[in-house]
């Protein structure tokens, strides 16, 4: 899979070329901004921005000017959606591709999309549900097949490429746009700061004095394609940690596997740079250094963008692997804005100043909560040794070996119903005592999660060995824990934002609940469609099953719109 | 302090969901985190939500957590020091 034709949307620039220039020169879209304070009345610029975007604490971040967002403005969409079409509609209009055609598919990478929608919201209304907004963006934008949301908490957007390579080498479609956005809002600030993840200054990623991540507002797009050019995605990967879903591993068990995967001795010599996702957390940086050397990597040079734009979490992925693309085209590694000294337990190649690289390939490598990593490896190809595009068109055969049906009022595996009495909520409880009963953790989790757990359990009881990935699919996201956060939140006078519930609001955190309770540390891929597309998620399920070393997993839908209307239909699946 | 005690537990299972236990499962002196209920990071910054919502104690450093969430009469005694509701 080739580069088309890409673009950045960031407070830096609304093109790719102007924001590798301010980045090449050193200029951050970091600022603080002050606390909105009810007693000292404009303490935050009136009308500067959207009321849902105001904190209670003081914080650094990289947001869009109130004149950006009035360029960024669209009538008819949300500031989310409107930036996600300002951002595709560059690339897409840089490609040349007709994206009415059958043949072209659109990604969307977001954590939240229109969330704080949800402040104004109706209880029936669902526009804060990623599936609606990357619905609105498609159509505007003209696109006539359905849209595919990954929803993996910070690694989406390279999870997103990742999708978009094994569709497009499956022949399932011959253009991919890949749009990553997500936009700052109450929701966002408040749920970080209750995780006291927020850094009060700067960030300064792999520094010894990091304290915490700045967030940042983007966009960024992709727009890929089978048909040859220079920049070709060469592999990628996704491992989960299986070790705690908000705290990376010790040893960096995911991210090394990543690195690992898609990591062959024969590139070593080519790597030009590694970079990183250097959040500027205390563990994140540790697990990356620590992931980084147990690849045999230690001596390439990495570099971590976060002291330029912030984690802007949907878009990080593509903007930083659209950044380090520009670098390998300008023999440039970027550097490392804040970082000073050493502060992992291993030594890293870094560096707080720009260095001239002359080599052919970078990997992009990313992780977040769910116990999710990803990387891909890129490559800069010459002219005229640019290998012929591997396009397999067969179909690869997949055997269903075990199959749970479990909705509010019954559960079958393997057709054979399972004895139960309850309804709706209780139905998991009461499951889950019967059955299960030896993970009191269960009761600490969201409504999607314990449907997750549950069933899954049952149906891997049926079966002898662990599987290697867990797919997941639905369509209401974690619309359940995104309504139970907001809760804690949404009263101005009584806002005290709960960690636990805004953790859950990632609906990957189910993949990664699975893969803690069974020690799975394989695929976790979370997607979410308009509808239950059984024909777009066979191609998609299709696509993962044509990876080199896959062997086998656990596959499905599950949605937990409320009580009354969830549903898990998983199988336990095996390549033929 | 036995009622402050006695309330603490009642709080702490509420928040963090221990749904299977009671109060009377919770030792005084028992650490809460590792070996003790085998408690989590989120659950310390669970509990730091708690300290302010239920006591209006504001802990502005999480390592802070570390030490006063070692016991339960450790916790009690502190939020008796200095609770502000």
């Amino acid at each position: 899979m080739y580069f088309l034709a890409d673009n950045i949307i960031s407070p830096l620039g609304n093109t790719t070329e102007l924001n590798y220039q301010a980045v090449a020169a050193g200029r951050s879209a970091l600022r603080h901004y002050p606390a909105a304070d009810a007693a000292v009345p404009g303490a935050c610029p009136a009308g500067a921005f959207p009321e849902e975007s105001v904190s209670l604490e003081p914080y650094v971040a990289a947001r869009f000017s109130a004149g950006q967002l009035h360029d960024i403005e669209i009538n008819g969409l949300t500031r989310f959606e409107a930036l996600a079409v300002q951002s595709a509609r560059q690339a897409i209009d840089q490609a040349g591709i007709d994206v009415s055609a059958p043949n072209v598919v659109f990604i969307l990478s977001t954590t939240k999309a229109n969330i704080d929608s949800l402040r104004t919201g109706e209880e029936s209304d669902e526009a804060f549900i990623p599936s609606a907004a990357a619905e609105h963006i498609a159509k505007y934008l003209g696109f006539t097949t359905k849209p595919l949301v990954v929803c993996n908490a910070c690694i989406s957007g390279v999870a997103a490429i990742i999708t978009a390579k094994r569709l497009l080498d499956a022949g399932f479609f011959d253009q991919a746009v890949v749009c990553g956005a997500d936009v700052l809002g109450r929701f966002f600030l408040s749920g970080f700061q209750s995780l006291k993840a927020l850094s009060p200054d700067e960030c300064r990623p792999f520094d010894i004095e990091r304290i915490g991540l700045n967030l940042g507002e983007a966009a960024a797009t992709i727009v890929f394609s089978t048909s040859r050019s220079r920049f070709r995605v060469e592999d990628g990967a996704i491992r989960n940690d299986a070790f705690h879903i908000s705290s990376p591993s010790k040893n960096g068990e995911g991210a090394y596997l990543a690195l690992q995967a898609i990591h062959e001795a024969t590139f070593h010599d080519d790597l030009s740079f590694i970079n990183a996702h250097g959040t500027a957390t205390m563990f994140n940086d540790q697990m990356e250094a620590v992931a980084i050397s147990r690849a045999g990597l230690s001596d390439v040079p990495v570099n971590g963008l976060k002291g330029f734009f912030g984690h802007t979490m949907g878009a990080a992925g593509i903007l930083e692997t659209i950044m380090s693309k520009e670098a390998l085209l300008h023999g440039q590694i970027l550097a490392t804005r804040g970082f000073e000294e050493t502060g992992t337990s291993v030594t890293l190649n870094l560096a707080n100043v720009n260095r001239a690289a002359s080599k052919k390939r970078f990997i992009k490598m990313i992780s977040g909560f769910g116990g999710g990593n990803a990387a891909v490896l890129v490559h800069s190809e010459n002219r005229d040794c640019i290998s012929s595009a591997k396009i397999d068109h067969n179909e690869c055969a997949i055997n269903t070996h075990h199959h749970i049906i479990l909705d509010s009022r019954s559960v079958k595996l393997d057709q054979e119903p399972i004895a139960c009495h309850e309804c709706g909520r209780n139905l998991l409880v009461e499951l889950y005592k019967k059955y299960i009963s030896d993970y009191p953790k269960f009761y600490k989790m969201d409504p999607l999660c314990r449907l997750g757990l549950v069933a899954s359990d049952l149906l891997l009881q049926a079966v002898s060995d662990i599987p290697q990935a867990v797919i997941l699919f639905n369509h209401s996201s974690s619309s359940q824990a995104d309504r139970s956060f907001w809760a804690t939140v949404s009263d101005p006078d009584e806002s005290f934002p709960s960690p636990a519930h805004f953790v859950y609001t990632l609906p990957n955190i189910v993949t990664g609940e699975i893969a803690m309770r069974h020690g799975i540390h394989g695929e976790t891929s979370f997607y979410i469609l308009p509808d239950r597309d059984e024909g777009f998620i066979n191609k998609i399920v299709n696509s993962i099953c044509r990876e080199k070393d896959f062997v086998n997993a656990l596959v499905g839908w599950i949605d937990y719109p409320d009580d009354e209307h969830y549903l898990a239909d998983l199988r336990f699946i095996r390549k033929a | 302090m036995e009622e402050l005690i006695k309330e603490i537990k009642k709080n702490i299972i509420e928040v963090l969901n221990l749904e299977d236990l009671t109060p009377e499962d919770i030792e005084n002196d028992a650490p809460l985190f590792g070996e003790g209920l085998g408690l989590d990071s989120i659950d310390a910054l669970e509990l730091i939500v708690m300290m302010e919502k239920e006591y209006g104690i504001k802990l502005k450093n999480p390592a802070e957590g570390k030490e006063i969430f070692k016991s339960i009469n450790v916790m009690a005694q502190y939020i008796s020091d200095h609770r502000t509701k």
